[in-house]
């Protein structure tokens, strides 16, 4: 076994949205022999003790389906919806319970990721973790945005692509 | 939901409950409008908030019980979309969306009044063509300010909101506590009459929006059958009883005429302040009015996006509306919506018709919302069990009706007309709009419908004209290859058409992983040569039946999996798909990427020659053999098939009861009745010997999704010859989940 695959012997990889999550799951997929040792982590954001910023079940049901944007791409992983004021320590938390190896995540370029990962929380999710932390590179980086635009759902016959780049949207690796 | 994240997901104790009610109350009331009032109706404002109070605690009480029987989301919205239908939702949820954003641009001005008199401007600005005040200057930068703040969505406001609930109750109750001891009997300004006391509650009416707002936020309340009740009355009798005090202080402690004779630029409660407190006062009043004007427009500008994400979510409004911001995660747009309209209504009403349209709107919902309790205690909704019942039940809720439609009548005619427009707007954007798309029927319309026979044929009728057609039932048909296109098209066709509804043929193209899914979509002929033909052949057969068609493909990497997705997107009530060797289901990516119940209810047909001659339905009951029944009668209805029901029964007797009382009830008795006793599987392949086409009903949830997957290989499908049809029923579409959306909590 080689210092990599023990380093991602069990990943717990978190994801924030859709596009982050098919990124993410995308860069991690070179990685992953077997998707059922990965889990997937995604945090609905609580306000503690003041009404949420947004509908919850709205945020609940995005996370569900970022978890289904993940399993498209690495197959059965497990999932875990976590609740959580402060969105790096429940990481964590979910990383020590799940007993992870490393906390995965993509810090997306042009900050596209949720504010859960970019900025001093990317940051502080490095400084406060008790395991390791990987960064896994944007797959999508070069495109500027290109993966956003794919309907998760796949296109509806007739519909228009979104034509404000003229990137040929070609595949992704 | 485990009971440690159930704790963490319902954050909201009793105190943050409360001061959700209080803090978006106790603005406008108490720091903005007491001096309107005194002048309008003297002493009588007291009996104005008073009055404006009780009426308001009425509608608490019926918004409590509601609130137990179904926390969720979008409260008085949701209620009466649930109990009157989507005609009165759609009306219900405009005004409340409406009615919280001209009281947000009402609460607005009310701030911008307190900075101009702190900054001690008067006048405005000269444009030229039109002389914009400071006042609505202030509040139009204010009105920024907090849409800015909710679209960014910085949480730390929430919890200061606890912090200035406090601070206003200890600023008001010294304010009252000293003013009580100067208050002298003889100062009151005389009471003007009843009208003039009446139309007073009309405008001050706005002071009591804010309990319905923690109604909106139910689903986040930490054990809500208890806290909710408590949170929504308290909040009314506890802003009652300020008001109240404050207005006697204020009506009583300074001389008669004082306030009357304040100019346009003071604010009434800030020179009661000054005098009874001294210059201190004063200037707690202003940090009290500038706090609560604040907190109270915050606090709506949230509600509000919790009034659209419910609309969104019944397709009252397009759902796109609640997407959520990637990077700050608010749902962004309903806010910028609501934000741009706040902003539009400071810029061009007065600050009275604000007021009044912000109390116009919700006295509607209030008096809807009292109609709903009645509705789902009459038709003895099944699982409608509120932990909380309204007290002197039907008084209270008749009471609330007519009181709170009453009030109406005493405010400004031409409020009332543009209310009057903004209803007839709702009920046309439910007509034109919503009604194709929404496909929740109300508890009212379902009651009538159901018992057509004994209600009046008005009724009967206006209910069934304005029910939701999105409502008009679609039959989604995944076809893979041209090999049973047709077979699935007929059945397909003779469902839709039993009832009036449309199918939907979508040609699923798979393509492998790497292959982005645009790319995919703009070269379809690169994965699939002539990968329209089926759908034209599709649409050629479902004509032959008269039935309306649609046709869609789709490009995904998946294969059953998104068959399970399109079913939700494309809004299906059933899918008819085909399963077997030649079914074109494919399997390769694991059963684990379908998770869930279906969508919709599911036809899956083990095609061998499809030919609905001679159908065979082998029953013990229960919802999936009921949708067996169902489609037993469409093809009867289609095809002239001869039914055979089947049961198989522990002994004759009792089988042969209930088969003949289950065959009534499915409108099949004039069906041939089997009754067979002994080993199932034998009974029923023997029975299939004489039949063309066996329906089953799935008897094990996800039973189908197995099945599909091949994961689970049921014998008896392969032992009988003919064509098999399973039948799942979808789990969503129980009454529970419908009404309730209970059903995930309670899995």
């Amino acid at each position: 076994m080689t210092e990599r695959d023990r380093l991602l012997a069990r990943p717990l990889l978190a994801v924030a949205n859709v596009p982050d999550a098919r990124a993410s799951a995308r860069a991690l997929a070179p990685y992953v022999e077997n998707p059922e040792r990965v889990v997937v982590v995604s945090v609905v954001e609580k306000a503690g003790g003041a009404p949420d910023k947004a509908p919850m079940e709205e945020v609940e049901a995005e996370a569900e389906r970022a978890f289904d944007a993940v399993r498209e791409v690495l197959g059965p992983v497990e999932t875990d919806l976590r609740y959580g004021v402060d969105v790096v320590e429940t990481i964590i938390g979910a990383g020590r319970d799940h007993d992870a190896t490393a906390i995965v995540f993509t810090p997306r370029s042009g900050g596209r990721l949720v504010r859960l990962l970019t900025g001093d929380l990317a940051l502080s999710l490095v400084t406060e973790s008790d395991r390791p932390v990987v960064a896994l590179p944007d797959p999508d980086a070069d495109h500027e945005g290109a993966a956003d635009r794919y309907r998760v759902e796949g296109e509806e016959e007739g519909e228009e692509p979104d034509a404000d780049d003229g990137d040929d949207p070609d595949t992704d690796e | 939901m485990s009971s440690g994240d159930e704790e963490l997901a319902k954050d909201l104790g009793p105190l943050a409950a409360l001061t959700i009610g209080v803090g978006t109350m106790i603005g406008a009331g108490i720091f903005v409008l007491p001096g309107a009032a005194i002048t309008q109706a003297g002493w009588f404002a007291v009996i104005s908030f008073v009055l404006g109070g009780a009426i308001a605690l009425l509608t608490a009480l019926s918004a409590s019980e509601l609130g137990t029987a179904m926390p969720k989301s979008g409260g008085a919205y949701y209620y009466v979309n649930r109990g009157l239908g989507p005609l009165f939702g759609s009306i219900a949820g405009w005004a409340n969306w409406l009615g919280l954003a001209f009281a947000s641009a009402f609460y607005m001005v009310g701030f911008g009044q307190y900075i101009a008199n702190i900054v001690g401007v008067t006048g405005g600005i000269d444009l030229g063509f039109v002389v914009v005040t400071w006042v609505k200057l202030v509040a139009l930068a204010g009105a920024a300010l907090f849409v800015t703040v909710n679209y960014i969505g910085a949480k730390e406001t929430g919890r200061l909101q606890n912090v200035i609930v406090i601070v206003l109750v200890a600023i008001l109750a010294v304010f009252t506590t000293v003013g009580a001891l100067r208050a002298d009997p003889a100062n009151l300004p005389a009471g003007t009459g009843l009208t003039p006391m009446l139309t007073t509650t009309g405008l001050i009416f706005v002071s009591y929006l804010g309990f319905v707002q923690i109604t909106s936020v139910a689903e986040e309340i930490q054990e809500p059958g208890k806290n909710l009740p408590r949170a929504v009355i308290g909040s009314v009798l506890l802003v009652t009883v300020v008001y109240a005090l404050v207005l006697i202080v204020m009506a009583a402690a300074v001389e008669q005429g004082f306030i009357a004779g304040l100019a346009p630029n003071e604010i009434a409660v800030v020179e009661v302040g000054r005098l009874v407190l001294g210059p201190i006062g004063a200037v707690a009043l202003l940090i009290g009015g500038l706090l609560a004007t604040a907190s109270s427009a915050n606090a709506s500008i949230l509600a509000s996006s919790r009034i659209n994400f419910a609309m969104g979510r019944d397709r009252i409004v397009t759902p796109e509306l609640n997407e959520i911001h990637p990077r700050f995660g608010t749902p962004y747009r309903a806010i910028g919506i609501t934000g741009a309209l706040i902003l539009v209504f400071i810029a061009v009403a007065p600050i009275e018709t604000l007021a009044s349209m912000g109390s116009v709107l919700h006295l509607v919902i209030y008096g809807l919302l009292n109609i709903a309790l009645i509705v789902f205690r009459e038709s003895n909704v099944e699982d409608y069990d509120p932990s909380y019942e309204v007290p002197l039940y039907p008084i209270t809720p008749i009471v609330g009706t007519l009181v709170s439609f009453a009030l109406i009548a005493f405010i400004a005619p031409v409020v009332i007309a543009l209310s009057a427009v903004l209803v007839v707007g709702a009920v046309l954007w439910y007509l034109l709009y919503a009604r194709s798309r929404t496909t929740r029927q109300g508890v009212l319309s379902e009651y009538i419908l159901s018992r057509a026979d004994r209600m009046p044929d008005t009724a009967v009728s206006a209910a069934a004209s304005v029910q939701p057609d999105g409502g008009q039932y679609r039959v989604m048909v995944p076809l893979a290859n041209p090999e049973n296109e047709t077979d699935l098209i007929s059945l397909a066709s003779a469902v839709a058409k039993g009832r009036g509804g449309t199918v939907d043929a979508v040609h699923i193209v798979t393509v492998p992983d790497q292959t982005a899914l645009q790319y995919a979509a703009d070269h379809l002929e690169e994965h699939e040569e002539d990968y329209h033909a089926v759908l034209d052949a599709a649409k050629a057969d479902a004509e032959t039946f008269g039935v309306d068609i649609e046709t869609h493909t789709i490009v995904s990497h998946r294969g059953v999996g998104e068959i399970f997705d399109a079913a939700r997107t494309h809004d299906a009530d059933m899918v008819v798909m085909g399963w077997g060797p030649s079914g074109g289901s494919r399997a390769e990516s694991g059963i684990d990427e379908i998770t869930g119940d279906v969508p919709c209810d599911f036809l899956v047909l083990k095609d061998r020659g499809f030919d609905p001659d001679r159908v065979l339905v082998p029953t013990a009951g229960g919802p999936d053999s009921e949708l067996s029944a169902a489609v037993a009668n469409h093809l009867r209805a289609e095809f002239g098939s001869e039914v055979t029901l089947l049961h198989v029964a522990e002994d004759r007797e009792s089988g042969e009861a209930f088969l003949a009382e289950w065959a009534d009830e499915h409108g099949l008795g004039d069906a041939e009745l089997r009754i067979e006793t002994g080993d199932v599987e034998a009974a029923i392949e023997a029975a299939a010997r004489d039949a063309t086409t066996v329906i089953f009903g799935a008897t094990e949830r996800g039973l189908l999704r197995r099945l599909v997957s091949g994961s689970l290989v049921m014998d008896i499908v392969d032992d009988v010859d003919c064509s098999v049809l399973l039948a799942e029923r979808a789990r969503k579409r129980s009454l529970r989940e419908r009404l309730f959306g209970l059903g995930k909590e309670q899995e």
